[in-house]
């Protein structure tokens, strides 16, 4: 029997690392690791590792393209990702430049923080974030997102809330139509990178969203916005919105592993 | 809603209703409510007594106050008790991600001095241009943390084309240098390169360069050291001196304290 999830799972309901369906992995972090820069984190979810730093708000380099017209109203978010050569299984060596992974990465989280921060205080500033990743076991926009947002936190850049992301998948193809009665996927939540070459998965990212109206009144916790979602694999439509609620869950136990880093590094401080 | 205010803020958490608050620096305001945008010790400015204004809410970026090493203290008072004690001790200076602004007064170290124009990096931008007049820039906030640390890494030409490019670059036009005899103004005996001047902005420039004057009493020249590198003092408005072989040269002076 091959040892992968989609047929292990359905006899012990353990995953190939042994955790449960709705179970993350161990999510370790600092921040201010590298005083030379103006914020920095360093992030471990299972065996992913992220090393983050964030230059700025500070002036845009001049004769780039996005320092001229396109930082007068607010900062310009930069992101370089960085996947080290011997973070994955095999050892790549690579001819210097970014590889598709990396570049996609980076332009989701230009994308992701470019709308979520407070830029609107810095015209005319660059806020240049670096992700090197130390170590790749799935899950790599997740963590890349949580380590900017720590990094981001640090150099104490404004923002609406927390930006948390998590990967959630299926615990099979999902392929075919779901059956109501007969439910034999789970999803499964904070993939490593075995679980996210065969089965289909998303990462969603969050923030902490504003209660209106009634809502507003009552001191109860507060939900959580969807501000980030991206999907490269495919799946049957009725597994979306399964995968997405438990996507959700992660994001908001993440958050509150990732407030308990800020509080604790901010008291020893 | 319980009032009671976090000492510690994590950004996206909910301080308060704008109702009984303002929101200050390191907040801002969604769905009438005053949320955290910065991590940081919670302070409460209590209103004016009699003024109509409200409490303001900022976050602050320091943990400890400088000089002391003591925690901040944050304010946890409740939205409608009475404004703390009138006998607060002194106001520890907090911290925020300051940029320059029109009439902003800031200090920026010379590095490169040209027929028409001076180049500066800014180093520091004072808060609050409204209490800069009397201000030691060493009780300043800015979030360069060290302000001892970058006046004095003045001449060192290896780290220093590094650390200078990183901060925001400015321009003091020959005619911006004094009020007076703008027209006989050579720059070469207004500044060097290396000096150390407060000047305020007048623009905030094109996409490259802000614009300041040091065309008042106050502004100029703080900060020189001599030919032969020893720090010097003002002996007039337009000349300074080595301390060391009282060699005198010239300098747009700002008015010492």
């Amino acid at each position: 029997m091959p040892l992968d999830t989609s047929t292990t799972y359905p006899l012990t309901k353990l995953r190939l690392d042994g955790r449960r369906w709705n179970e993350l992995r161990l999510l370790q972090a600092q921040i201010s690791t590298n005083p030379a820069s103006s914020g920095s984190s360093f992030l471990a979810m299972g065996n992913t590792t992220i090393l983050c730093s964030v230059h700025g708000p500070a002036e845009g380099r001049r004769g780039d393209a996005t320092g001229g017209a396109a930082g007068s109203s607010g900062a310009v978010v930069e992101v370089d990702v960085n996947v080290a050569g011997f973070a994955g299984v095999d050892r790549k060596r690579r001819a210097g430049g970014s590889d598709k992974q990396s570049s996609r990465i980076a332009t989701t989280l230009r994308a992701a923080f470019q709308s979520h921060l407070h830029t609107y205080l810095y015209p005319h500033s660059t806020i240049s974030i670096h992700v090197s990743v130390l170590s790749a076991d799935g899950s790599l926009l997740a963590a890349a997102i949580n380590a900017c947002t720590l990094a981001l936190v640090d150099a104490g850049i404004p923002m609406p809330g927390l930006l948390c992301g998590c990967t959630a998948g299926m615990s099979g193809s999902a392929s075919t139509p779901r059956d109501p009665r007969n439910d034999e996927l789970d999803p499964l939540l904070d993939l490593s990178l075995p679980e996210e070459q065969e089965l289909p998965f998303l990462t969603v990212g969050t923030t902490t969203s504003v209660p209106v109206g009634e809502n507003a009144m009552d001191d109860g916790e507060e939900d959580m916005k969807v501000s980030m979602l991206n999907m490269d694999s495919k799946v049957h439509c009725t597994y979306v919105e399964t995968m997405l609620a438990v996507g959700i869950d992660g994001c908001k136990q993440i958050r509150e592993i990732l407030e308990g880093v800020i509080k604790g590094s901010s008291q020893s401080r | 809603m319980a009032s009671t205010l976090p000492a510690l803020a994590i950004p996206g958490q909910r301080l308060g209703p704008v109702a009984s608050y303002s929101a200050g620096p390191g907040t801002h305001v969604q769905q009438s409510n005053v949320y955290a945008s910065i991590a940081g010790p919670v302070v409460v400015d209590p209103a004016q007594p009699g003024s109509k204004a409200k409490a303001t809410l900022s976050v602050s970026r320091s943990i400890r106050a400088p000089g002391t090493g003591n925690v901040v203290k944050p304010v946890t008072t409740s939205a409608g008790a009475k404004p703390a004690a009138t006998s607060a001790p002194p106001k520890p200076k907090l911290k925020y991600n300051t940029l320059p602004t029109v009439d902003s007064v800031v200090l920026a170290r010379v590095t490169r001095v040209q027929k028409r124009q001076a180049t500066v990096s800014i180093l520091v931008v004072l808060d609050d241009p409204a209490s800069t007049q009397g201000v030691n820039p060493s009780q300043t906030a800015s979030d360069n943390d060290n302000i001892e640390a970058i006046l004095s890494s003045a001449a060192n030409p290896e780290n220093h084309s590094s650390s200078d490019e990183l901060r925001f670059q400015a321009l003091i036009r020959k005619e911006d240098v004094r009020a007076v005899e703008k027209d006989r103004v050579v720059m070469d005996e207004m500044f060097r390169v290396g000096d150390i001047v407060r000047g305020t902005v007048i623009s905030l420039g094109d996409q490259s360069f802000y614009y300041l004057t040091t065309a008042r009493n106050d502004l100029g020249v703080v900060m020189a050291r001599s030919e032969a590198g020893n720090m010097m003092f003002p002996v007039s408005w337009k000349e300074m001196r080595d301390s060391a072989t009282g060699q005198a040269e010239l300098r747009k002076v700002a008015r010492p304290f």
